[in-house]
């Protein structure tokens, strides 16, 4: 068994080494509170950027909601439905850019190969109505058309009818074969009034025609009054070309 | 410790950054922008596995967008445009036939004695397959035209593309 006895010289060491951990711990703490700042700091701007991601984000949803709300004020018509088929209708109440502005110019060939021009229907109430041979809609709208337009001829109104059918511009065979196919449809339909070819070239200045029928009501000085795009009820058709017969008169 | 709260700390920093920037709001869509006017997609699938040399039978999911209908591949008007799929045949594959489903009978509110006969929701066609050992790439165009309660869509082609690997 060993036994240590301590002498003086050893006392002073340890007293040495004492104030040495002291130290060592004065300098320890001050490391230790410089940490704790900067964890106090970086949580302290986690915080603040939580705060500000929360903030961006309810204010961003606010926005949308504004967004959202201003653009079912555009859809929603200005009056109310009359029936469930008019309230189930498409964007068709979203106003056309064109409203308002000259009908855009066009020429166009008849299926006989007479061409036809709008700005010779200056001074009458036109109807412009993009149609297909395959578009059921368009099928059910047809007969409508006939009537109003035989109801308000003599008012100066005429309708045109532009046929949005493909024609095949490579095959003169299939060519022929797709005018006869739309002139089957005119003849079966019954249509009085001139059908236009190859409509699709004149889609782009009116808008892009993305559904059928769609309908421009231009009015005696060429300007556009109204556009609907689908199928609406005859009311409807009637009030526009009532519309169009009695703006831009001399 | 504390080094494992600083790590936590800034964890749910980037997910509170990330939650602010690209939260998706009840009306807002996924969808890619350049699909937005396609209204018919190819579903799957991707890939299929054939046996070499044997026919077999491929089934093409897809999908017409909700309150769309499609003309089937047998409209009871000449006039209508039936969907039809178009197949380019890589070399070492034949396609054979592929099979339409029945169309589903539709009378549109606007003309309710009107019948159609048109596809909605999902609709599979069964393509008949020969192919040659290897991989191949089969690209297809399904033609349809698509209307909804009021309006007619101009015809649109939407694409296929599946790969078969024949073992």
């Amino acid at each position: 068994m060993v036994s240590k006895v301590l002498t003086a010289p050893q006392k002073r060491d340890s007293k040495c080494s004492v104030v040495a951990s002291l130290k060592m711990e004065e300098v320890r703490g001050r490391v230790d509170l410089k940490r704790n700042y900067l964890v106090s700091i970086v949580v302290l701007a986690a915080l603040l950027l939580m705060v500000w991601a929360g903030v961006a984000n309810y204010r961003r949803r606010k926005a949308e909601q504004v967004r959202l709300q201003e653009m079912q004020a555009v859809l929603v018509p200005a009056a109310p439905a009359a029936s469930a088929d008019q309230a189930a209708a498409p964007e068709e109440e979203m106003k056309s850019p064109l409203e308002g502005k000259p009908a855009p110019a066009f020429t166009l060939e008849t299926l006989q190969g007479q061409k036809v021009s709008l700005a010779s229907y200056k001074g009458k109430a036109v109807l412009v109505n993009f149609m297909a041979t395959w578009c059921a809609p368009c099928k059910v709208e047809t007969p409508w058309l006939i009537q109003l337009r035989q109801q308000y001829a003599a008012q100066g109104f005429e309708i045109l009818g532009i046929s949005t059918d493909d024609l095949d511009k490579d095959d003169k065979k299939m060519n022929a074969q797709d005018k006869q196919d739309i002139a089957k449809f005119v003849s079966n339909m019954h249509i009085d009034y001139p059908v236009l070819i190859d409509g699709d070239s004149i889609s782009h200045p009116y808008g892009g025609i993305d559904a059928l029928p769609t309908s421009f009501f231009v009015d005696r000085s060429g300007k556009v009054i109204a556009a609907t795009v689908g199928l609406h009820d005859r009311d409807e058709l009637e009030a526009n070309i009532k519309k169009a017969l009695a703006s831009g008169g001399a | 410790m504390r080094q494992w709260l600083s790590v936590a700390l800034a964890g749910a920093l980037c997910l509170g950054l990330q939650c602010a920037v690209s939260q998706k709001l009840a009306w807002q869509s996924d969808a890619p922008k350049g699909d937005v006017h396609q209204q018919v997609r190819f579903l799957y699938p991707e890939q299929v596995t054939l046996v070499a040399g044997k026919s077999s039978v491929v089934e093409l999911h897809f999908k017409v967008s909700d309150g769309l209908h499609i003309n089937s591949h047998e409209p009871r008007e000449k006039s209508l445009i039936p969907t039809q799929l178009m197949v380019g045949e890589p070399v070492g594959v034949n396609v054979a036939s592929v099979d339409f489903p029945a169309g589903t009978d539709y009378s549109p509110a606007f003309n309710p004695n009107d019948k159609l006969s048109v596809y909605t929701g999902e609709f599979v066609l069964r393509a008949h397959i020969t192919a040659q050992r290897g991989d191949h790439l089969v690209q297809a165009a399904l033609r349809y035209q698509a209307c909804d309660a009021n309006s007619c869509y101009p015809p649109k082609t939407a694409p296929v593309a599946v790969s078969l690997i024949a073992k």
